[in-house]
């Protein structure tokens, strides 16, 4: 992923990747990186956790407008299954396999 | 088949990945590419891409057999009903993400920042890789899709793209 991020920044369009893989994004050197210690398939979280996934996303774009030097990587140190987001433990919605959009 | 083994060793202990990738030789990368954001979040249009195996039930699944990957891509028009969008890859567990696209691809997270004006907007059509590319699909990569796909997202108008890997 951090190879295609490169070519994305060098062609003209600011990029901020999440890793999940702290030592490939040391290595490959991606521009921006938010990283999280989550467990691999869980980029943006749990299922049907809006709050959760929100949370993460936000982080990643306000990444686009703080971080200024190349390859820096943030890590907001959420805690896998034990972080609460939002208001309630998110918006669970049950029964449905996919979440519409609307 | 080798290769079939480390994947289902990889996605039952996902710890093993992580030791793979300590000692695995990346393409390491000296300079790093810089473009800084032309304006807010606020204002940009905001496209994304996922190198976690999403396409279209429409459109061919991504190569598993192939132990260096499948360097190709996939354009899925963000409109496109969420019952269509699939996951091929096995090197990950990705049943969170056959229940809800968002956890690899946050479309619809995405969508409602837009709609609260936290986001300029939402390009048309979001990017989908697969990972895990190796060997004599780097070049592929490198040479072929990523430049195409960086095209295709300025001709989209992005301004800025999230990455997700799987």
């Amino acid at each position: 992923m951090g190879l295609t991020q490169r070519a994305i920044e060098a062609a003209g369009i600011p990029t901020v990747g999440i890793s999940l893989l702290r030592e490939v994004a040391e290595k490959v050197r991606p521009p921006r990186t938010v990283f999280l210690r989550y467990p691999f398939g869980h980029p943006l979280g749990e299922a049907c956790n809006t709050a959760q996934q929100r949370t993460i996303l936000l982080d990643a774009l306000r990444a686009l407008e703080t971080i200024t030097a190349p390859g820096t990587i943030l890590e907001p140190g959420y805690r896998w299954r034990r972080q609460r987001f939002g208001g309630a433990t998110g918006t669970r919605r049950e029964g449905t396999t996919h979440v519409p959009l609307l | 088949m080798k290769n079939a083994l480390l994947v289902q060793l990889f996605k039952r202990l996902p710890w093993l990945r992580t030791a793979w990738a300590r000692r695995h030789r990346f393409v390491e990368a000296d300079g790093i590419p810089w473009t800084p954001l032309g304006k807010p979040v606020a204002e940009s249009v905001v496209a994304l891409l996922t190198t976690a195996g999403v396409h279209l039930k429409s459109q061919p699944p991504f190569d598993m057999e192939d132990p260096d990957g499948d360097p190709s891509f996939r354009v899925i028009p963000v409109e496109a009903p969420r019952a269509e969008w699939t996951v091929t890859h096995k090197y990950y567990d990705h049943s969170a993400a056959d229940r809800d696209i968002n956890v690899v691809l946050p479309v619809d997270r995405l969508w409602e920042l837009c709609r609260e004006g936290l986001v300029g907007g939402l390009a048309p059509r979001a990017y989908g890789l697969m990972g895990h590319i190796d060997g004599r699909h780097l070049p592929t990569l490198m040479e072929r899709t990523a430049p195409e796909v960086a095209r295709r997202l300025q001709a989209d108008g992005a301004e800025a793209v999230v990455l997700t890997p799987a």
